[in-house]
C-alpha cells in the first residue's frame, strides 16, 4: 500500500502497468453449446494497458451482473476515499 | 541409394570387428536404448571394463552404430544398398551379415522413434460457443447486435491452451461455408484417388 501513496505521475513510480483506456459493453447470452436457451446478461470490459516499456496490450474479461455490481462498488469506494484526500 | 560414411564415422565403427558378434549385438541393443532414452555413461564404463578398452572407444563404437542404423532407417535403404554401403568398411562377411540383420530387425522401431521427432502443431481439442446479443456499449446505447463468442481448446504434446474469439453472424456464415467447401474437397476424384493409394 505504501507504493500507492506516491503521486502516480512521478518518474520513479513503482506501478509498472498504466491503465490507458477502459471500454465496456453489455450484452445478453441467449444460447450456447451446452444450453440452448439462456437469458444471461453480462458486462465485458476491455482495458488498454501500457507496461513500463510502453508496449500496449488489451486485456478483456467479462462479469455477471452481481460480479459487476461488486466491481462497481469498489470504484465507488475509491471515489469516496479520493474525495477525502 | 548408398550411405556416405565420413572418415570419423568409419574410424568409430572400426572398433566393431575387434569384438565378438555377441558384443556387436549388445552394442546394437545399447544403441536402440540410447535412441529411446538418451545416453547412459555407466553402461559404456561397464562395457569398457569388460572389454579392456577405454570408455571413449565403446562410446564411439555405439554412437557410430547408432548413426549407421538411424541414417539407414531414416532413408529406408534397401537390403542391397545397406550391404553395399557397409562393404566400404572392409568388415568380414559374417559381421556384414550381422549388421544387415540388426538393421532389418530394428528398422521399424527406429522409424517409430524418429517419427516422434517431427515438429508438432497444436491440434484441435474442443470448441465451446455462445451466442450473445450486445445491448449497450460505452459509445452506443439501445443496441441489438448479435455476436458469436467461441472458445477454441487446443492441445500440443499434452499441454492445453485456449483461445477466445468473437465474430459476427455474416463472418460466421462465411466461415461455415468455407469449411463445408473444404470438406467437399474430400469427395472429389483427386482426393479419393490419393486416399485410396495411401492405404
Amino acid at each position: 500500500m505504501e507504493e500507492l501513496c506516491q503521486p502516480p505521475l512521478e518518474a520513479k513510480s513503482e506501478v509498472t502497468n498504466k491503465l490507458l483506456d477502459l471500454q465496456w459493453k453489455m450484452g445478453m447470452a441467449v444460447s450456447s453449446d451446452n444450453c440452448r436457451s439462456l437469458k444471461s446478461p453480462y458486462v465485458a470490459l476491455m482495458l488498454k494497458v501500457a507496461d513500463q516499456s510502453g508496449q500496449i496490450t488489451n486485456k478483456s474479461f467479462e462479469m455477471t451482473i452481481p460480479q459487476f455490481q461488486h466491481f462497481f462498488k469498489q470504484f465507488k469506494e475509491m471515489a469516496a476515499v479520493i474525495e477525502t484526500v | 541409394m548408398l550411405l556416405e560414411l565420413s572418415e570419423e564415422h568409419r574410424e568409430h565403427l572400426g572398433f566393431l570387428p575387434k569384438v565378438d558378434h555377441a558384443v556387436v549385438a549388445e552394442f546394437c541393443r545399447i544403441a536402440v536404448e540410447f535412441l529411446r532414452k538418451g545416453a547412459n555413461p555407466k553402461v559404456y564404463e561397464g562395457a569398457a571394463r569388460v572389454l579392456n578398452v577405454s570408455s571413449n572407444t565403446v562410446q564411439h563404437g555405439v554412437e557410430g552404430l547408432t548413426y549407421l542404423l538411424t541414417e539407414s532407417s531414416k532413408l529406408m535403404i534397401s537390403e542391397l544398398d545397406f550391404q553395399d554401403s557397409v562393404l566400404v568398411l572392409g568388415f568380414s562377411e559374417d559381421l556384414n551379415k550381422l549388421l544387415l540383420q540388426l538393421y532389418l530387425d530394428n528398422r521399424k522401431e527406429i522409424r517409430t522413434i524418429l517419427s516422434e521427432l517431427a515438429p508438432v502443431l497444436p491440434s484441435y481439442h474442443n470448441l465451446e460457443w455462445r451466442l450473445d446479443v450486445q445491448l449497450a456499449s460505452r459509445c452506443l446505447r439501445q443496441q441489438i447486435k448479435p455476436a458469436m463468442t467461441i472458445k477454441l481448446h487446443l492441445s500440443r504434446d499434452g499441454e492445453h491452451s485456449s483461445q477466445v474469439l468473437q465474430t459476427d453472424p455474416p463472418t460466421l456464415l462465411h466461415l461455415i461455408q468455407q469449411l463445408e467447401q473444404a470438406l467437399g474437397e474430400m469427395k472429389t476424384n483427386h482426393c479419393r484417388r490419393i486416399v485410396r493409394n495411401i492405404k
